[in-house]
């Protein structure tokens, strides 16, 4: 692995350019650009913030940034993952030609959803801005924002581990994909994005707190969690009339999500550096 | 210099390709096995022209593939001293929505330069391979004759002491051919190593200074042009072919 870890860090300038290359291809023929990318979420997180505000009475102030805190780093993974998916089977005709570490591939494609991210999280102050000057009276920022590197840090690695993984297995079995993108949509329900994850807590303790701890166990749902809590003020969900207390980060479970996270990595990459001159040869 | 010893490659046909059939056949591990090299022993000195010839499916493809690292090797050795540039085929490392410029770029840097060296070479490449106005415009919209020549130009000037040639010579007008027979004279006299693969015995006759008849994964006959062609030539199961 240090011997590819190697190889991979003198392409190093490859993956820039990739990088480059697809964020250029991927608004070369659309005036408005990066805007179109802003779409999406801002759409989603309306309809939801409709639907769960006036339909499902969820009436926590600010309600919208909540949801966008936490759809944003869904929408991320979801995207590396699709994108990368495809990576290697698209290009296979330059595989076919000149040899580069492959990797780069998928990598090139988690690096340029992660630029998008990170644009989307800069939009997302802005966001935040214009609800503070709409209501001065709670302001949605902390500075618990410091800690952003952090959950940040965890889904590039979580994403980069699941798209190497992804990107070799559909080379493979084009089908892949398919079942890759019902997974995909399925687990955004499965995730704190359109509901709290105290309103899970309050949920589980009928059944028990293991309940709790399997929904966190899943590694996106928790980095979904971190970036709500770290992104937007702490406050106490209001749900039906009643009033959620507000949980903290809770620094277990992102530990736990830290280790799966590299252990995804390092997994996904592995495996991918074991098949990886078979690419070429699929039949 | 390159030198290949006992050169094997051997292919898998398995016939998995979905999910469905993998399921299918995990018991029963249909692969089919078949050997395109056979052990291939070839010695090629810093500044020699090789040409190999042999009829579709001899291995001459994967014998260059296996030169750019494309495929490892099944059995064998491959002891490469100098960087190697294949020439890539009409446009396979482009992308249609891209401008020249920005296909020049991704090309160089995916050859092996640094992105500070391909802007360096930039004039250079856009001058010889006459795209002229045409640099702006996305790839989509060059014809094929203006592909092939971006690509010779990108990969003659990528410093490869050692360039790959897979029968893509034949696409140029007339001048262009030409402008690329006296860049591989060029590149012949700085110390390049050429080694490349065509049908075209004329090319063959004019550039090479070798040649070397691929038959069933073995090098059947190894030395001077003229003789090699009038072997292969000669060959019954070659004039099949024709």
């Amino acid at each position: 692995m240090w011997h590819e870890l190697a190889e991979l860090w003198q392409a190093r300038e490859l993956l820039f350019t990739l990088v480059e290359r697809e964020l250029r291809i991927r608004y070369k023929n659309s005036i408005l650009g990066f805007l179109w990318s802003l779409l999406n979420p801002l759409l989603t997180v309306a309809v939801m913030w409709f639907v769960f505000k006036f339909y499902m009475a969820n009436e926590t102030p600010n309600f919208s940034a909540y949801i966008l805190a936490a759809y944003l780093p869904y929408m991320f993974f979801q995207q590396a993952v699709l994108d990368s998916a495809q990576s290697v089977l698209q290009a296979l005709p330059i595989v076919k030609k000149v040899y580069f570490p492959r990797e780069i591939l998928p990598l090139a494609a988690v690096c340029s959803s992660f630029v998008h991210f990170v644009l989307a999280l800069g939009v997302f102050f802005v966001f935040l801005l214009v609800i503070y000057l709409s209501d001065p009276r709670v302001s949605p920022f902390s500075w618990n924002m410091l800690l952003l590197p952090i959950p940040l840090l965890l889904s590039f690695f979580l994403a980069a581990g699941t798209g190497l993984l992804i990107s070799a297995l559909n080379t493979f079995f084009e089908d892949v994909k398919y079942i890759v993108q019902v997974i995909l949509q399925l687990l955004l329900f499965i995730c704190p994005v359109m509901y709290f994850s105290e309103q899970v807590l309050a949920a589980s303790s009928k059944h028990g707190h293991w309940m709790y701890f399997a929904y966190h166990a899943n590694p996106v749902a928790m980095l979904c969690t971190a970036f709500r809590k770290i992104l937007v003020a702490p406050q106490d969900p209001i749900v039906g009339g009643k009033s959620l207390p507000w949980l903290s980060l809770d620094w277990g479970l992102l530990g736990l999500t830290a280790l799966m996270s590299f252990g995804v990595f390092i997994g996904g990459y592995a495996y991918f550096n074991k098949v990886k001159w078979r690419f070429v040869e699929r039949p | 210099m390159i030198e290949l010893q006992q050169l094997r490659k051997e292919f898998h046909l398995s016939h998995a390709g979905s999910f469905k059939t993998a399921l299918l056949w995990w018991r029963k591990k249909r692969i089919e096995r078949f050997e395109v090299l056979r052990g291939i022993d070839l010695k090629i000195e810093k500044g020699e022209c090789v040409a190999l010839v042999g009829r579709n499916g001899a291995g001459k493809s994967t014998l260059l593939s296996l030169l750019s690292r494309i495929y490892k090797p099944t059995a064998g050795k491959i002891i490469v001293g100098g960087k190697i540039a294949p020439l890539l085929e009409l446009g396979a490392g482009f992308h249609p929505d891209l401008s020249g410029i920005e296909n020049i770029l991704f090309n160089g840097v995916i050859l092996g330069l640094t992105r500070q060296q391909v802007q360096e070479r930039m004039d250079a490449i856009i001058e010889f391979s006459e795209l002229r106005h045409h640099v702006d415009a996305p790839v989509r919209s060059y014809s094929s004759g203006l592909l092939a020549r971006l690509g010779f130009a990108i990969a003659v000037h990528v410093d490869a002491e050692i360039l790959i040639v897979d029968e893509v010579l034949a696409v140029g007008d007339f001048a262009f051919e030409e402008k690329c027979y006296r860049r591989i004279e060029e590149f012949k006299k700085e110390g390049g190593t050429i080694l490349f693969v065509s049908h075209e015995m004329d090319d063959i006759r004019r550039i090479a200074d070798r040649c070397v008849w691929l038959k069933n994964g073995l090098v059947k006959m190894d030395g001077p042009v003229p003789e090699v062609i009038a072997a292969y030539q000669d060959d019954p199961e070659a004039n099949e072919a024709l």
